[in-house]
């Protein structure tokens, strides 16, 4: 039974025509001129429970539009759109019990309040048994290190902090569901490392379910089974990452330091696109030529100190699909 | 309603801590209103009353309605308008909890805050300058107590209710000033509404603001008498649930064209 199953579901914005300039002004108070934005358009899908899906895609995408209609926040144009078995905008209250939500890039928490007041509220707004909403505390306490600013009012937290901050607040009620918008925008490499692996250890141990935006490719790489790509509105691929890898990935690339010098390093099967001194650097095609194979024939001609296979960064995948349209 | 009274709770501890503001507030407001009672002085003369308001009374009115400002927000509140502006709603709507009662509770801690600060002091204050008119009598007392209370809920459900034109409107800043200066002159805030025609009086009772501002001067300072006073708090209740019912309607209605700003 799917947690999240949803059916050509789409958004529609409209947006007014804006006339320039001082007439314009007047214009615009008359003119109802629009066109029609279709933010999402026709997607379908469901998510199993326990899953974690990355839910990628450029700016102005449609992904925002989409978690705000999962979250409950946005009324659909069309489509069915079921979440724990309830239509999220609906029956908003009820939902929402069930659901947490970070969003990178503003607060759920009380901006003026110590951190530990928010939490407390959220325990009386989600009707937190005691028993659970300790013991929740005191493991975040622990795995996300609150200790150094729970008494902190909100606005004078660090970004790494407030996010920390901002996803005890999002777990307190043991949710089923979490959904992440961009949760490591704007943080240090430790921060993100260690916002990943909370993530990581809330899907095993708990089985949360967990939808996860971002532009950062290497949280989906990290954390995600399955990805979503979304653009101008479509859902352009639903699937397991390595598929994607598989699929789009282009060529895999060698790195080779040698022992000695030669006169040429050509080989057969895979092109050199960089050499610097003794380390040169081939391509080669998945599908044309195994690793295995390639590094069997450069040693059977040169002597080798050192090598290094290298896999398409799922940063350049994307980027190709995104730019050169793959999956249209 | 555990959660209401946490909420009024943090609320007022948050506005305690906006001490120099209220300071800032008080002393405005006290320093204005010797003005507006000078105004009086000058205006009776030697009249002893004006339409049923002695000076004293007159004076008195214009104590009252300084040190009521803070705590029925008189001159502004955009507090909700700029969390739809700033998208900073979804995270209130996330959370299962009735949104109406969410900025009530935290209207009330506010209300409190300003009452004890901004309102009893400038009372006191002016205790010292002026002769006031005391509400006489344990009915009139809790009278006056009663109909305080409803003027903060008429004022909260009609903030709640204009601030709720920016699910519309992309700036909705000029609406809600046009209706908070509406609200000083028909509430009787600039003038007590019985210097004015009659015709003037009967619009404005046509409207929510005297019963948030004038119901109460007028039980105060005995301007209402017996039966009128229970007709008035009837009157007054009556707002409260009218505001309340249209505020719910309204919510609803802008809920389903909510677009949410930015993320």
């Amino acid at each position: 039974m799917s947690i999240i199953s949803v059916s050509g579901l789409s958004k529609y914005f409209k947006v007014f025509k804006h006339h320039r300039g001082g007439l314009g002004a007047i214009r615009n108070l008359f003119s109802r001129q629009h066109s029609i934005v279709r933010a999402v358009d026709d997607i379908s899908f469901e998510i199993e429970p326990g899953e974690l899906v990355g839910y990628i895609g450029p700016n102005g995408a449609g992904k925002s539009t989409t978690i705000k209609m999962l979250t409950g926040l946005l009324v659909p144009t069309s489509g069915e759109l079921l979440v724990n078995d309830l239509i999220p905008w609906k029956e908003r209250q009820t939902y929402v019990a069930r659901v947490g939500a970070v969003f990178g890039q503003r607060t759920t928490l009380w901006w003026d309040l110590p951190v530990i007041e928010s939490l407390n509220l959220l325990q009386h707004i989600y009707k937190i048994p005691k028993e659970n909403f300790e013991a929740n505390l005191e493991e975040f306490h622990e795995t996300l290190e609150l200790g150094p600013f729970l008494d902190t009012p909100v606005r004078a937290l660090s970004l790494g902090q407030r996010m920390r901050a901002d996803l005890c607040a999002a777990l307190l009620h043991n949710p089923d569901l979490l959904f992440l918008d961009e949760p490591t925008i704007g943080l240090d490499v430790v921060a993100k490392e260690r916002i990943r692996q909370f993530i990581q250890k809330i899907n095993h141990e708990r089985n949360t379910t967990v939808i996860l935006t971002t532009h950062d490719l290497s949280d989906v790489e990290k954390l995600c089974q399955r990805v979503m790509i979304i653009d101008q509105g479509k859902l352009l691929f639903d699937g397991e990452l390595s598929r994607l890898k598989d699929k789009f990935g282009g060529q895999r690339e060698l790195v080779v330091d040698f022992s000695e010098e030669y006169r040429t390093y050509e080989i057969a099967g895979a092109t050199i696109t960089a050499q610097t001194d003794l380390q040169v650097t081939y391509a080669f095609e998945r599908g044309m030529i195994t690793a295995s194979e390639l590094i069997g024939r450069l040693s059977a001609k040169y002597r080798i100190r050192d090598l290094e296979v290298r896999e398409p960064e799922i940063e350049e995948t994307v980027r190709r699909i995104y730019e050169e349209r793959l999956l249209e | 309603m555990r959660l209401f009274w946490q909420l009024t709770k943090t609320s007022f501890q948050r506005h305690l801590t906006y001490r120099t503001a209220a300071l800032a507030g008080l002393m405005t407001n006290f320093f204005f209103g010797i003005l507006r009672a000078a105004i009086f002085v000058a205006l009776y003369d030697l009249q002893t009353e004006v339409e049923g308001i002695t000076l004293e009374g007159a004076i008195t009115y214009a104590a009252l309605g300084q040190a009521m400002i803070g705590y029925l927000s008189l001159f502004s509140w955009f507090e909700l308008m700029n969390t739809i502006y700033t998208g900073d709603i979804a995270s209130d709507l996330l959370k299962p909890m009735n949104y109406f009662g969410f900025w009530m509770a935290q209207d009330l801690g506010r209300a409190a805050v300003n009452f004890a600060l901004r309102g009893v002091t400038v009372m006191i204050g002016y205790a010292f300058i002026f002769d006031l008119v005391w509400p006489r009598g344990v009915t009139r007392i809790f009278a006056v107590a009663v109909s305080l209370l409803l003027s903060w809920l008429i004022s909260f459900s009609w903030r709640f209710l204009i601030n709720l034109f920016s699910f519309w409107t992309p700036n909705a800043r000029g609406i809600l000033r046009f209706f908070f200066v509406l609200s000083w002159f028909f509430s009787g805030f600039l003038m007590p509404l019985r210097f004015f025609p009659q015709w003037v009086i009967s619009i404005s009772y046509l409207m929510p603001f005297p019963h948030m501002f004038n119901t109460v001067i007028e039980i105060y300072l005995g301007v209402l008498k017996g039966p009128e006073i229970i007709l008035a708090l009837f009157h007054q209740v009556l707002w409260v649930l009218g505001l309340i019912l249209a505020g719910q309607l309204v919510l609803r209605l802008g809920i389903r064209r909510l677009v949410i700003l930015g993320g």
